[in-house]
């Protein structure tokens, strides 16, 4: 698992902590019926305070994310279908907020789609 | 709320003439991190030492839960004082019969490859700092108050010790009290800040809501007064002014960029010389 905290980061450490168990779920690194990390490991490898752990671990059970049946720890409830979707949610959400800044900057959606073309036939990407 | 583990009632110190604490009420509830920050010689150290039972209030009350009696608290004073000629076998057994100790626990001590036959005098300020936290860990501590001692930690000890405190929090649920100048390593963990000033707390906020109610006008021009800032440090040519308590209709009202500060940029301003603090009423 490949799991940090940015600690310069404004977003609150559980809320970093919910991202990247998150993203290592959409990339494959964690999959459906994986046990998370004790709450005191992840704790200590991530030089967070426990009760953080644990309230990014509940968001998660709350969420339908996983599960945490007969409190032997908390597992991945991530089927393939709904990985799927999360991970276009999650990517929709990243290209909105990317036209968002490029409108910011006084870009058109030609514009953009011209540097894509642009991008798209530069030698390293063919 | 969890269960206050200690708290203040009115509790108010001084040294001779000086006042330290005034009237002091605070609460410290099960199983939370808090971080006292301040100024040099403000009491933060003072009220650790109450708290731990140390030293014993003028006036006002110290109220602890049953969970938090005597040998359950975990205290860590900045001077890490031991009888400097005794061997570390010799502090051991002294504090476990102290303490009500069964068993010390001694895995931090034996990873960092040291025996108990060194005398105190010999150990460098790591390894003393190290041995302190094996001692009070052994109480299995409900309440840990610790004095500033990271700062004069290296880095691989000091990770040791930060784990070693998570750890215990994680098993025991205790309540870790720590007073810190070096702060940017443990920016993320503790889940509550207090800043000391005038013998009682000017800021008491959980670290997660801090970052939305303090922030930073950089400017060369004085502030309209109606602002709230809480300190400012007006040495440089662009003043920095620290605006606190900040609500977000600030920001229409006087069209000046507020900008975020991370939790450590707080803590240090708060201690260093270069601001002139504004009293609160």
């Amino acid at each position: 698992m490949n799991l940090t905290i940015d600690a310069k980061s404004p977003l609150p450490a559980y809320q970093q902590v919910i991202q990247a168990i998150k993203l290592e779920v959409l990339s494959g690194g964690l999959c459906d019926g994986d046990l998370l990390p004790s709450i005191r490991d992840l704790a200590k490898l991530l030089k967070l305070n426990p009760n953080t752990v644990a309230k990014a671990y509940y968001a998660l059970e709350a969420e339908g994310f996983s599960e945490n049946r007969s409190g032997s720890g908390s597992r991945v409830r991530v089927p393939a279908g709904r990985r799927d979707a999360l991970r276009q949610a999650m990517f929709e959400n990243e290209l909105k907020n990317f036209l968002e800044k490029a409108v910011s900057l006084g870009f058109s959606l030609e514009d953009i789609q011209q540097f894509i073309e642009r991008i798209k036939n530069e030698p390293s990407h063919r | 709320m969890n269960q206050a583990i200690v708290e203040t009632r009115e509790l108010s110190f001084g040294f001779s003439r000086k006042k330290v604490l005034d009237e002091l009420c605070v609460s410290f509830p099960e199983s939370e991190w808090a971080v006292i920050a301040g100024r040099n010689g403000v009491g933060k150290s003072t009220l650790l030492r109450l708290l731990a039972g140390v030293l014993f209030p003028k006036s006002g009350t110290i109220v602890r839960a049953e969970a938090a009696r005597q040998e359950k608290i975990g205290f860590i004073s900045d001077t890490l004082s031991l009888f400097e000629d005794w061997t570390v076998e010799r502090a051991i057994a002294f504090h476990c019969r102290a303490f009500a100790v069964d068993r010390f626990d001694d895995r931090l001590f034996t990873r960092l490859g040291l025996g108990q036959t060194v005398r105190i005098k010999n150990l460098s300020a790591g390894e003393r700092a190290i041995l302190h936290l094996s001692l009070v860990l052994s109480q299995q501590p409900s309440l840990l108050l610790i004095d500033e001692v990271m700062h004069m930690l290296d880095p691989y000890i000091r990770d040791l010790f930060i784990e070693a405190l998570i750890e215990h929090m994680a098993a025991k649920r205790a309540t870790v009290l720590t007073v810190n100048h070096t702060f940017s390593e443990i920016e993320k963990i503790p889940e509550r800040l207090l800043v000391m000033d005038g013998g009682r707390f000017v800021v008491d906020e959980p670290t997660e809501a801090l970052g939305g109610l303090m922030k930073k006008v950089i400017s060369r021009e004085p502030l309209p007064e109606a602002l709230p800032c809480f300190f400012k440090k007006t040495d440089g040519i662009y003043k920095e002014y620290y605006i606190y308590p900040f609500r977000e209709e600030l920001r229409a009202e006087h069209g000046l960029e507020f900008q975020d500060i991370a939790l450590a940029e707080i803590v240090k301003a708060f201690i260093g010389g270069g601001y002139e603090q504004k009293r609160m009423a």
